[in-house]
């Protein structure tokens, strides 16, 4: 391992701004979620309710993200992979059986059981299998790299199959949870990629994968439905019950103009936009900042994603190399996938925009999954990794890399 | 690494569609977004001002006959499928005022608001409240409330359910009553609750309609309706109309159209003629009251006086018509006098004066016609709308000149046929007969009341002399001669100066009257003053019923009774 230096500043201030932008927000629009909440559904929240729980969020975030970052070393993390990976799906086997027993202990909404009650807090483990996933996958593949069995069926392919359908079928399936499959799929063929698989494999799999997931949700009412809503939002038609949440997504994001309409102005997140502080946020964002404040935010994920992948190539260690990719294809997939869905560009999944939205777990998750890449990221190399083995020739390109730059 | 530089690619494809996308929808679409929003956000309500309320007087104080109740209209959000619970809600807490068929609404798509019940008393609106359905609300709105029950109906009018009014002092006055709308436009959440977001907030707020104070005296009204209801429960009559006016300000001090209906139930009426005025609206022929005119014309133009005397042979053959008297005693056969003529309501004596209008004693000529009409039309003011506060028929006064028959048509004129006018132009016109000549734009609304004090509203009015006050006082004697033997059989008081004139007008039936006499509609003119003094009031009768002959004598007993309660309510003085 290379000896330790600086971090990476992009990725920390990056993080670290997204953070307090999503709580400024929050704080203006919590208000009006609480009042549209008590008036509709009667409760009795207060005014602040939701930015002191994103505030909480935050917090319980940056302690994660500090833990990862500077406490826990990767090292460590990387041996409890598999234990890791056991308790993540064990913990939604378990959800799935408390939900079908009827237990309390399982907290659904609109018939979907995905969360622990934990008295005043809930958990989600399909965020913690995400991580699990991607410290999993950053293992396994790092071990079959040694034997040489990459691309290999026996000693490859099926346990590979065997964790990631088991992974995806229980947060696809058990927990009808789209848009965490969304990202649980991205986790896995972004550290696929970087693994070395052959080719034509990797491309035999990509059509698997579209062909399992078109009769997913051809054979789902429930998923075609969100497909023809939003066939119908871009192609103009009536807004329907459906098509409803898309296009005052847009329409959000339409009013919002150049500049925006300023904070607290925010109309949409008086109770027209569905989940504006969690899902939509990014809708309410646009209302209140603008394409010049929506720009900023898409160049903050974009310059957190690059950082990410430049801290990869640079990142002797196989095992931390493929670790980096799969938090960089998880934060890629969440941000893409959920500001596309807000502008109409693909349907709507449910899947929170990272560092953002309104919600515990999958901050404290991404949070963490990012901490570690932060700790990665004080021990690259300064050449970039050219040859897949080139943990074996470590060092060797360091001259070149420096000789190239005093040139230059 | 290669694969790596390929996320990288991925990562600047799916950030500069994204890019070019946002660009689309926030600057480009921008206009057509805001204005969708615009469509979503703003609220405009409109603010209902306070309906005024109607007074009548109670001799010289205003009271209140129609007030305002605060009631609800219910309206529910279909987009919400809580259609079940709204139906069952409604049918407990307010079933009578259920506006809309539930099942119909439902069916309606994309309606998010519509009116389910209307007028909606406090107490029930408050039981649909208590059932917290999501997709209903309250919206409040006036109804009227009438302390004095069916009273004056026909002069009131009624406010529909729309809050329009309807016929009488309602309708006319509709606008004066309403009062202006005023406008809330605010953006709002989707609750539907104003924000202080926005910059074009507007309230304008409402102006509350004016309280509008009648001339007519309450508790007189209620007197006469009495009397008025006596009358037909006592005769053969089905319907009786009542006007008592002050000749000597045109100020109406009651107007009945008996029987009333309810205004608070005006759905109940299955006949809607029931709403009509019978004294503005209904143009008639009110008969031998117009002999009245004639004589007031042929006298003021200095062509006759009373003693006046001509040749009765009970008929006149006009045009080829024969023309009877429908008094034919052979005593009056011969040389008679025109008073005599009128106290006996002879036909041949008013078309003897409107003879000598044209200077001719043998035949009606072209100037008498035109000198009649002059005065019917142009002074009198008979067949046109008089101006008063409600609404009004014009009805016709037949041309001079034009038209086939001018003889016989003005021959019939002269004692009230083939002529259409309304109990108001004619107790109008009686009233400058007896009051010294002036005839003066009726009234029945005294103004609004504006902070206790009664302001007159600014429509015109009319005074104009027409005819001489001799005139006047020789048409007085006339009328009073009419009743002397009312006088003498101790019906009429002494020292109280009451005149009056019938009228029995035959109906006409398929386009010609008839002359069975089955239907016949029995009216009185007159005044009730103290002796040797300007009448006081001026009271006119009608009273009809369908296929029913009803003579003048119903009408004049009414009167005669009227008389009395006149004198005594007013406390008129006889002459010491």
């Amino acid at each position: 391992m290379n000896r330790k230096h600086k971090s990476d500043l992009g990725i920390l201030f990056a993080t670290l701004g997204l953070m307090i932008l999503g709580l400024i927000v929050i704080y203006a629009i919590g208000p009006m979620r609480a009042n549209v909440l008590n008036s509709t559904y009667g409760t009795n929240y207060g005014a602040n309710d939701f930015f002191f729980g994103q505030l909480r969020s935050v917090a319980l975030s940056l302690a994660a993200f500090f833990l990862a970052f500077k406490v826990i070393p990767y090292d460590l993390v990387k041996k409890c992979a598999k234990p890791a990976i056991i308790i993540a799906l064990f913990l939604s086997v378990l959800l799935w059986i408390l939900a079908q027993s009827g237990s309390s202990l399982a907290k659904c909404e609109l018939g979907e059981c995905r969360w622990y009650n934990l008295g005043p807090v809930s958990f989600q483990p399909a965020e913690f299998l995400k991580l699990a996933m991607a410290i999993y996958l950053a293992d396994f593949l790092d071990r079959k790299k040694e034997e040489g069995s990459i691309g290999k069926f026996k000693e490859f392919w099926v346990p590979l199959i065997i964790v990631c359908g088991l992974a995806l079928g229980l947060v696809v399936v058990a927990q009808g949870d789209l848009g965490t499959g969304v990202a649980l799929m991205a986790i896995i063929l972004g550290a696929l990629l970087v693994s070395g698989v052959p080719a034509h494999q990797y491309l035999i799999m990509l059509a698997i994968i579209i062909v399992v997931a078109v009769g997913a949700v051809a054979t789902s009412s429930h998923r075609m439905q969100r497909i023809n809503a939003w066939i119908d939002t871009i192609s103009g038609a009536e807004v329907s019950d459906s098509t409803y949440h898309i296009e005052n997504a847009m329409l959000a994001i339409g009013t919002g103009g150049f500049f925006g309409v300023g904070i607290g102005n925010s109309v949409q997140a008086t109770g027209y936009l569905p989940e504006s502080i969690n899902d939509s946020v990014f809708a309410i964002m646009g209302e209140t900042f603008g394409f010049v404040g929506l720009f900023v935010i898409i160049a903050v994920f974009g310059a957190i994603l690059i950082r990410m992948l430049k801290v990869a190539e640079h990142t002797p260690g196989r095992n931390e190399r493929y670790y980096i990719v799969a938090v960089f294809a998880w934060t890629l997939a969440q941000v893409a996938v959920n500001i596309m869905a807000m502008t109409g560009l693909v349907p709507v999944t449910g899947i929170t925009l990272p560092l953002l939205s309104y919600g515990g777990t999958s901050m404290i998750f991404i949070s963490f999954a990012i901490g570690l890449v932060l700790q990665l990221s004080c021990y690259t190399s300064r050449e970039v990794i050219k040859n897949e083995d080139i943990s074996s020739r470590r060092g060797v390109g360091r001259t070149h890399y420096s000789s190239r730059r005093r040139r230059s | 690494m290669p694969r790596i530089n390929l996320l990288k690619k991925i990562v600047f494809v799916a950030l500069a569609i994204i890019a070019v996308r946002l660009f689309f929808i926030q600057i480009i679409e921008h206009d057509m977004w805001v204005a969708k929003a615009n469509d979503q956000h703003t609220l405009v309500e409109t603010i209902t001002p306070k309906r005024g309320e109607i007074y009548m007087m109670d001799h010289n104080e205003p009271v209140a006959v129609v007030l305002n109740q605060t009631v609800y209209s219910v309206i529910i959000d279909p987009a919400v499928t809580e259609k079940d619970k709204i139906k069952a809600a409604l049918e407990t807490h307010a079933k009578n005022y259920i506006t809309a068929d539930l099942d119909e609404v439902y069916n309606i798509e994309g309606l998010r608001y519509y009116i389910v019940a209307k007028n909606v008393p406090y107490t029930n609106a408050v039981e649909i409240a208590e059932e917290g359905i999501s997709s209903v609300w309250l919206k409040e709105g006036n109804a009227r409330v009438y302390p004095e029950g069916e009273m004056a109906s026909g002069t009131l009018g009624f406010v529909n359910a729309d809050g329009l009014g309807q016929y009488g002092v309602e309708g006319s006055l509709n606008k004066l009553l309403t009062g202006k709308e005023g406008t809330l436009k605010t953006i709002a959440d989707v609750n539907k609750v104003a924000l202080s977001i926005g910059k074009d907030n507007v309230k304008i707020p409402a102006e509350d309609g004016k309280d509008v104070v009648l001339s007519i005296d309450r508790n007189f009204e209620k007197g006469i309706e009495e009397w008025g209801m006596n009358a037909i429960n006592g005769t053969q009559a089905d319907h009786a109309a009542i006007l008592v006016m002050n000749p000597n300000n045109g100020e109406v001090v009651a107007m009945a159209t008996l029987p009333n209906y309810n205004p608070a139930n005006y759905g109940l009426v299955k006949d809607a003629s029931a709403y009509i005025n019978q004294t503005t609206e209904v143009p008639y022929e009110p008969a031998s009251i117009c002999k009245t005119f004639t004589y007031s014309a042929a006298i003021n133009e200095g062509k006759m006086t009373p003693d006046t005397t001509y040749n009765n042979k009970h008929y006149e053959i006009v045009d080829g018509w024969k023309i009877w008297n429908a008094e034919t005693r052979s005593k009056l056969y011969g040389t008679i006098s025109m008073r005599d003529a009128l106290y006996w309501s002879l036909n041949t004596g008013s078309i003897h004066a409107l003879k000598l209008l044209g200077d001719n004693s043998e035949s009606i000529t072209q100037a008498g016609r035109e000198k009649l009409y002059d005065y019917y039309h142009n002074k009198f003011r008979l067949g046109q709308a008089t101006g008063i506060e409600l609404i009004e028929a014009e009805g016709y006064i037949e041309d001079p000149n034009e038209g086939w028959g001018r003889d016989s048509t003005y021959a019939n004129m002269t004692f009230g046929q083939n002529l259409g006018i309304t109990m108001i132009q004619t107790a109008t016109a009686f009233s400058a007969v007896v009051n010294g000549g002036y005839w003066r734009t009726p009234s029945v609304v005294k103004g609004t009341l504006e902070n206790g004090n009664i302001k007159p509203l600014d429509n015109e009015k009319v005074t104009e002399q027409i005819l001489s006050a001799e005139t006047s006082a020789i048409m007085r004697d006339l009328l009073i001669n009419n009743r002397s033997w009312k006088v003498n059989n101790g019906t009429d008081r002494p020292g109280y100066a009451i005149g009056g004139k019938t009228g029995t007008a035959q109906v006409i039936v398929d386009g010609s009257y008839d002359s069975e006499m089955n239907n016949l509609v029995g009216s009185y003119m007159g005044f009730v003053g103290t002796a040797g003094e300007l009448p006081q009031y001026v009271v006119m009768v009608k009273m009809w019923g369908e296929g029913k002959a009803i003579g003048s004598g119903d009408a004049m007993n009414l009167f005669d009774n009227l008389s009395h309660y006149i004198i005594d309510y007013f406390k008129i003085k006889p002459k010491a």
